[in-house]
């Protein structure tokens, strides 16, 4: 009798976090073959929806495999965001950025990144809510941006410029565009003879070094990498990265 | 029904798809008369496709006195060979020199075909041959398909300077322009007035800029053909014009991309944002706008998107 009961118990909490579990995420909007793979690695039995309001946004075909902009606008859900992860399903190294928005930093982020292959991308979008809402889109390439070999060590005393930062700040209604570029060969290990190197954290900060919005940068971003952020308010923004050598990197945007 | 009747029926469906499956495809090239001696091959104002086997481009040919000049081989072995077969229609006369207007591969690949023939080049084409030959070559294939079958990039055999030169007859001055891909030649023949502008004029088909040291060097080789006393004007893409339409369109063109860039990085405008700016109503007419924008903005934005930069660095 206890073990009947126990099992009706136990088979109606299942049936519920399955409810949970299994909300469901809509039809996916793009023909994947590595989505399931990905959902379990990244959101783990987290509930999420595939959301047309996340825009992430590519160009249909990657002209230069190397450089390959991407946009990602979450704005729809500004006030709501925590994290925002993002990936190309299909390449050697998928990730791409764990974007964490804190004050004052809207949920929008553009980044360029090496491609291998023509792919499907993915924007993961956590809410306060607990739900991650899944932004989409595929982008076709002739391929190789990954195992390309780099443009920046082929110039000469490259090393010379290491972390150099280049930025500007653009006012838009409401909010000012910041545009940074910082000099470094983010070597993903994948051209031969050249081990990692690459810039794998960022901050940005406000003048009483309060801080703004957070950032983990994977070997899947462009070399020299290229990152856009829109931040309401006034004031010097501070700009401060790190690369898995330790070398630290830091700038100030008036 | 007996065996031997069954197996001739699958012999005879197998060597009818076999025949399908092997039908070759072919260029149907018609040289058309644009003045005397003179013919022009007009591709389309496509894409590059398995459809037009990259028979997008205008490749032509000269017959003087001495033997058949021609300007480009097109984007494939088996291109070369139809534009062999094609003037071969034309005149007995032998084929004496090629002359390249630069390194892109739907102007170069057909060189195979023309392996006993000088075939001449700006020295900075040959280099762009010799650096990004293979990978063209590769993306051709890739986007063509069977018809490039047997293409291999082979490079030019013979430098070209800027100046005159007299084969049997004509005298065409070269011209060493650089707003194309860095290395751009244009023949006038001063003979009969037509101007062979190569790719720094396309006429009702988008410009392509992956090598392109700027656009203000692109408009500056544009005044410096127009200034020619040309009549007759071969795009290396889009239709022939004896006015100086082209020359029109490609200015505006090329002045709405460059105040496209610089206003979009003097208001922080990102890559994946500037590429879904609607292309202008006068631009209707253009093939491939859109594609091409999506390219141009990968290759240029990034110096435009510096200029409005400044060191930020604490270091």
């Amino acid at each position: 009798m206890n073990r009947v009961r126990g099992r009706a118990v136990g088979f109606a909490l299942l049936l519920c976090l399955q409810g949970v579990a299994h909300a469901d995420p809509g039809k996916d909007p793009v023909t994947s073959v590595m989505w399931g793979y990905y959902q379990q690695k990244f959101l783990k039995d987290q509930p999420y929806v595939f959301d047309d309001k996340v825009r992430l946004r590519a160009p249909p075909f990657a002209e230069d495999a190397r450089q390959v902009p991407v946009e990602i606008d979450a704005r729809a859900y500004a006030g709501e965001v925590v994290r925002i992860l993002a990936w190309a399903e299909l390449n050697p190294l998928p990730q791409i950025v764990d974007f964490q928005p804190v004050e004052r930093v809207l949920p929008w982020l553009s980044i360029r990144i090496r491609i291998e292959q023509a792919t499907p991308l993915r924007a993961a979008v956590l809410t306060r809510d607990g739900v991650w809402h899944i932004g989409s889109t595929t982008i076709d390439a002739a391929g190789g941006g990954c195992t390309a070999p780099s443009v920046v060590r082929a110039q000469p005393g490259w090393e010379e410029h290491i972390g150099e930062v280049m930025a500007g700040r653009y006012p838009r209604s409401g909010f000012s565009r910041l545009r940074v570029t910082i000099s470094h060969p983010m070597d993903n290990g994948m051209v031969s003879g050249i081990p990692e190197f690459y810039l794998n954290q960022a901050q940005l900060k406000d003048t009483h070094g309060k801080l703004l919005a957070t950032l983990e940068l994977f070997p899947a971003v462009s070399e020299n990498p290229t990152l856009g952020f829109d931040i309401e308010g006034d004031g010097e923004t501070q700009l401060s990265l790190r690369d898995i050598s330790g070398n630290l990197f830091s700038g100030a945007v008036k | 029904m007996n065996r031997s009747v069954a197996m001739r029926l699958v012999g005879c469906l197998l060597f009818c798809v076999s025949a399908l499956v092997h039908a070759e495809p072919e260029y149907h090239l018609q040289p058309r008369q644009i003045a005397e001696d003179t013919y022009v091959l007009e591709g389309s104002t496509e894409n590059f496709d398995k459809r037009n086997g990259g028979n997008i481009v205008n490749t032509g040919f000269i017959v003087t006195d001495s033997g058949v000049v021609v300007i480009d081989t097109g984007p494939s072995r088996r291109y070369g060979e139809a534009l062999r077969k094609a003037i071969a229609a034309v005149t007995d006369k032998p084929v004496i020199q090629v002359l390249l207007t630069h390194h892109h591969p739907d102007h170069v690949l057909g060189n195979q075909a023309f392996a006993d023939v000088p075939i001449g080049a700006l020295a900075g084409t040959t280099e762009l041959m010799r650096t990004q030959g293979d990978a063209l070559t590769e993306n051709l294939y890739r986007m063509v398909g069977d018809w490039m079958r047997g293409t291999e990039m082979r490079l030019p055999t013979q430098v070209l300077a800027p100046g005159t030169l007299a084969i049997g007859g004509h005298r065409m001055r070269l011209l060493a322009l650089s707003g194309h891909t860095g290395a751009d030649l244009a023949i006038f023949d001063e003979t009969t007035g037509v101007l062979f502008a190569g790719d720094i004029v396309f006429y009702q088909r988008a410009l392509t800029t992956p090598n392109s040291p700027g656009l203000q060097v692109w408009l500056n080789d544009l005044d410096t053909l127009q200034a020619l006393p040309w009549k007759r004007l071969v795009p290396g893409h889009g239709p022939v014009a004896t006015d100086a339409r082209p020359f029109e369109q490609m200015r505006d063109y090329l002045g709405w991309l460059d105040g496209l860039l610089r206003d979009g990085a003097a208001q922080g405008a990102d890559m994946a944002e500037l590429i879904r700016t609607p292309v202008p109503e006068r631009f209707a007419a253009i093939s491939l706008t859109r594609y091409e924008l999506i390219r141009s903005v990968s290759h240029l934005y990034p110096t435009y998107e510096r200029a409005q930069m400044v060191r930020v660095d604490t270091r």
